[in-house]
């Protein structure tokens, strides 16, 4: 019987998304609405994506569908969502760091600056934190700024611009030598400091299960303020380096989207973020909870992170 | 008249291999400063490679054979119908356009039984939809 | 070590008529998705996620299995029975399944690529079962430097699949390499080669390409010679011999070593992420070419060609699972949307997951030997299914193709920029064909391309430029010399074999 019904309901949840007039709402999207998320599927920012996606489905009854774009922090993303017409069933959701500093440093070269889109709102903070393997032979910045001195060069693994930008600030204020290997996620930043090709590297979120197993340890925190997981680890710029990302999970549209259709899909998203399921799973990948900055917020979030982007990380 | 395929691929090849390296590369291809690699090094090194083998070619060719030249033709036709068929679906899309794209494939085949023909032309295109739009959920093309 | 009572609490949480339920509609979806010219078993998975949102996690992991394992068996069939396979790593199984099937023995090749990939399959999850951890550690130790030797090594099995001219097969080599470069550079994210699409700039996307190249360029070169009287698709004519419906144990039996070799080749490949299963299909057919008695009987049939191909891409699957579980790291595209249903179901692959969850962890073991029994079974029906249905006449099987891929194409890069992407591909392919460049060669250059220049950025940045320093890895410094030694083989017996 169980199985029986648990099979009817997946059937049933098949066919509802395609049979439930949407309701509360006085838009629905003409065909599914696609949410394309700038990094690749397994990250933090995928399978935060694919259940937002799920939670604004339920609410909605509209078909949601989630579609990978990854490539340079979501500005392949971003890049291809500025190209579109505004049709108003393509939702983009990246972080915000990497679109800014892509920005600052290659703006004139990009098809899009910060008028090309709708924003809808946030998802959540992530936090930065530079780790390193427990066997490492230091603990903070500090100790790997003096071990990359000892050794002449250290190597340390990357995924996204801003991070290299972090690193050479440090190179500037300390004047250790770095080696920095590009990497193409936080997944291959771990793999490769286990494996111990690089003796630290960054990540946003991906080094928890090591942390918890006590194989890796933090260094440094990179954001503004020390990390949430932590709290005892000092970050970048109390080590003397002037430099930090504040990056945001956020969702926008391409600009000149029918206003009722960005309203109704703002308020469909800041309906999901407060979803149970929803919330377990931001504490999961961010060990924090969902911020929605709101529409508003988030166009204020993106221009004055762009200006202070051009302060800090300006060629 | 005795033009080898090869030498006249090696030729199209040479001059490839040549345009890549010294106008398209430079041109669309960024150049930075820092980084381990340069964006322009493995284009470059693969241009070269490709002309030189292109050079080698021309000079020793193998006894290779150019396919029936009424064959290439025919396809040739398929290629441009298939292009119009693409192109009108970004205009009227999947829906009105499949049905006739399908229908001008199989007869030029030669297809001409009913049966067939309804099935490709009516029977797929409705499957089609019914498996994407309804089954699913993915907008067509 | 995990204690006893957990795999089998965790195995006997498997085999429950619930689970099999899943198992059986996940092969089913994959074989049928696979087998459909232009989906491919990673759309099917993509679209099959949210569907297991509602379950529990072992059921919803056991479906995401079969699917995956279904779409591999799936994805030989149009390989075999049209010569367009639907994913690359099905493209070396055509080239010896499609010309037995035109033989009048399609049921037998299908059959035997059915079996060899459940085999390899078998043999690759046993292998994850059993010594995942100490594999995944040597995995690990395995950095850019030693990954951009394995790459040269791999290029260098290639040069087994070149035929008559080196000169052509580096040319086809090359323009995949510089196919490979459009998009972003690889360390500075700078857009090269785009020519203002900016839809171009995260790369050509993969399935128009091999679509394009494989696919569509082998249904332009048949629609050219179809003509007034319409013929089937595949010709199914009863030879009159049972045997030719049929694998014997003595034939499965005579590809043991194959299918062994194939299967290793394919677990070592799937447990260093980023070479993936196409290169590891290859890798084994040019190596069982290589290691036959009778290398001319291959690409003309040969029951071990097939072996060799689908025992190697099966293997890759289970093994992409070995870093993941184990390291928390996918090995391919297929398991990363496997990692993305483990965490939307709470769990984060890594280190401790089989501390955390190893009664889930067995469990899924338990459902991946279950999917094993499960595809084999389904593959003996579907296969019949599949027989008949390309038995129908070309002009049907063709335009329907056509439109699949289209749509199939279209779903999988987001519009028709990808499809008219993949008809200029496939019109390279068929000029390239038609001019005796390989295909193949171009594909697996065009897939390894983009890690390949990675591997090099890194490689450099590790050893500050010096590239000597390659020398002191030994594993680097091995497969350098294997690659020497093949090159030196394969060009030795391509000039006996032209030489006779």
């Amino acid at each position: 019987m169980k199985l029986k019904s648990k099979l009817l309901a997946l059937g049933a949840s098949a066919l509802l998304a395609f049979a439930t007039p949407a309701f509360a709402e006085d838009w629905a999207p003409d065909g599914p609405l696609t949410i394309q998320i700038g990094f690749g599927a397994g990250g933090s920012t995928d399978t935060m994506g694919r259940v937002l996606a799920k939670v604004m489905k339920d609410n909605t009854g509209w078909n949601v569908i989630v579609e990978n774009k990854p490539g340079g922090g979501g500005v392949a993303m971003f890049t291809g969502l500025s190209q579109r017409p505004a049709t108003g069933n393509v939702v983009g959701m990246g972080v915000s760091i990497p679109v800014l500093v892509q920005l600052v440093n290659r703006g004139d070269q990009l098809p899009f600056d910060l008028e090309s889109f709708d924003y809808l709102g946030t998802v959540a903070k992530a936090e930065l934190a530079l780790v390193a393997s427990k066997d490492a032979p230091f603990d903070d910045l500090e100790g790997m700024v003096t071990y990359a001195k000892e050794q002449g060069t250290l190597p340390v693994a990357t995924m996204a611009p801003p991070q290299v930008l972090i690193m050479n600030q440090t190179k500037a204020a300390t004047g250790a030598e770095f080696n920095l290997v590009t990497a193409d996620g936080g997944a291959e930043v771990m793999k490769l400091i286990l494996g111990g090709q690089v003796l630290a590297g960054f990540g946003s979120g991906e080094q928890f299960p090591y942390l918890e197993s006590g194989d890796m340890k933090v260094i440094a925190g990179a954001n503004q303020t020390r990390l949430s997981f932590a709290p005892d680890v000092k970050t970048f710029i109390e080590s003397g380096v002037n430099a930090y990302v504040d990056p945001v999970f956020f969702l926008a549209m391409k600009a000149g989207t029918d206003p009722e259709a960005t309203k109704a899909i703002a308020s469909a998203i800041d309906a999901a973020i407060t979803a149970p399921e929803f919330v377990e799973i931001v504490q999961n990948a961010v060990k924090g909870a969902p911020v929605n900055m709101g529409a508003e917020g988030t166009k204020k979030m993106m221009v004055d992170g762009l200006a202070n982007a051009k302060v800090l990380f300006a060629k | 008249m005795n033009i080898s395929a090869d030498r006249a691929s090696g030729v199209f090849f040479l001059l490839f291999g040549l345009a890549m390296y010294f106008a398209v590369n430079p041109n669309y291809i960024e150049a930075v400063e820092s980084g381990n690699i340069a964006p322009r090094t493995l284009p470059d090194t693969v241009s070269i490679i490709i002309a030189i083998c292109g050079a080698v070619l021309v000079i020793k060719p193998t006894d290779q054979r150019v396919r029936n030249p009424v064959l290439m033709a025919k396809t040739g036709f398929y290629i441009v119908l298939l292009s119009v068929g693409i192109y009108a679906m970004s205009w009227f899309g999947f829906e009105y356009v499949a049905p006739l794209l399908a229908f001008a494939i199989m007869w030029f085949i030669g297809e001409r039984r009913p049966f067939w023909l309804g099935l490709g032309v009516v029977g797929m295109p409705l499957l089609i939809w019914y498996l994407v739009t309804q089954l699913l959920g993915r907008a067509l093309p | 070590m995990v204690d006893f009572s957990i795999i089998l609490a965790g195995f006997s949480d498997a085999f429950t008529l619930f689970n099999l339920a899943f198992v059986l509609f996940g092969v089913v979806l994959g074989q049928f998705v696979g087998a459909v010219p232009g989906i491919g078993p990673i759309m099917a998975m993509a679209i099959a996620i949210p569907f297991t949102f509602g379950l529990d996690p072992l059921p919803a992991i056991a479906f995401l299995v079969g699917v995956n394992k279904g779409g591999l068996v799936g994805g030989a069939v149009p390989a075999v029975l049209m010569n367009t396979p639907g994913t690359p790593d099905a493209a070396a199984t055509a080239l010896d399944g499609n010309p037995l099937a035109r033989q009048g023995k399609p049921l037998k090749a299908t059959k035997m690529a059915l079996f060899s990939s459940v085999t390899g399959d078998t043999f690759s999850d046993i292998v994850l079962i059993t010594v995942s951890a100490p594999l995944a550690v040597l995995a690990l130790k395995m950095g850019p430097i030693e990954v951009v030797a394995l790459m040269i090594f791999a290029f260098s099995i290639l040069a087994g699949l070149i035929g008559n001219s080196l000169t052509k097969g580096i040319i086809a080599a090359m323009l995949g390499l510089l196919v490979a470069s459009v998009g972003q550079d690889p360390e500075n994210y700078t857009p090269r080669l785009i020519f203002g699409y900016w839809d171009l700039f995260d790369g050509l996307p993969l399935p128009s390409v091999a679509i394009g190249m494989l696919a569509i360029s082998e249904i332009l070169h048949r629609l050219s010679e179809a003509h007034g009287n319409v013929r089937a698709a595949v010709s199914t004519e009863d030879t009159g011999n049972p045997d030719d419906k049929r694998v014997s144990w003595a034939e499965y039996w005579s590809c043991r070593y194959v299918m062994l070799r194939g299967a290793t080749i394919g677990t070592i490949l799937g447990a260093l992420p980023g070479i993936g299963s196409t290169a590891a299909a290859f890798m084994s057919y040019a190596m069982t070419k290589a290691a036959s008695k009778d290398p001319a009987s291959f690409g003309k049939g040969n029951i071990q060609g097939i072996a060799a191909s689908e025992s190697a891409n099966s293997a890759v699957v289970g093994a992409n699972l070995i870093p993941l579980l184990t390291l928390g790291i996918p090995g391919s595209v297929g398991a990363a949307l496997i990692i993305s249903a483990f965490m939307i179901h709470g769990m984060q692959p890594g280190p401790l997951l089989f501390e955390n969850q190893g009664r889930l962890v067995y469990g899924l073991f338990g459902a991946m030997l279950m999917a094993n029994f499960v595809n084999l079974w389904v593959g003996q029906l579907g296969l019949r299914l599949w027989v008949k249905v390309v038995s129908a006449p070309e002009s049907i099987i063709f335009s329907s193709a056509l439109l699949l891929c289209f749509v199939g194409v279209a779903m999988a890069t987001s519009g028709l920029f990808g499809v008219a992407i993949m008809l200029i591909f496939a019109v390279l392919g068929y000029l390239m064909a038609s001019f005796g460049y390989s295909l193949v060669i171009f594909i697996i250059a065009f897939f390894l391309g983009p890690r390949f220049e990675k591997s090099i950025a890194q490689s450099l940045a590790l050893t500050n430029g010096d590239l000597t320093q390659i020398f002191r890895s030994p594993v680097a410094v091995m497969l350098l010399l294997l690659s020497v030694a093949s090159v030196v083989f394969f060009l030795r017996s391509n000039a006996q074999s032209e030489a006779r």
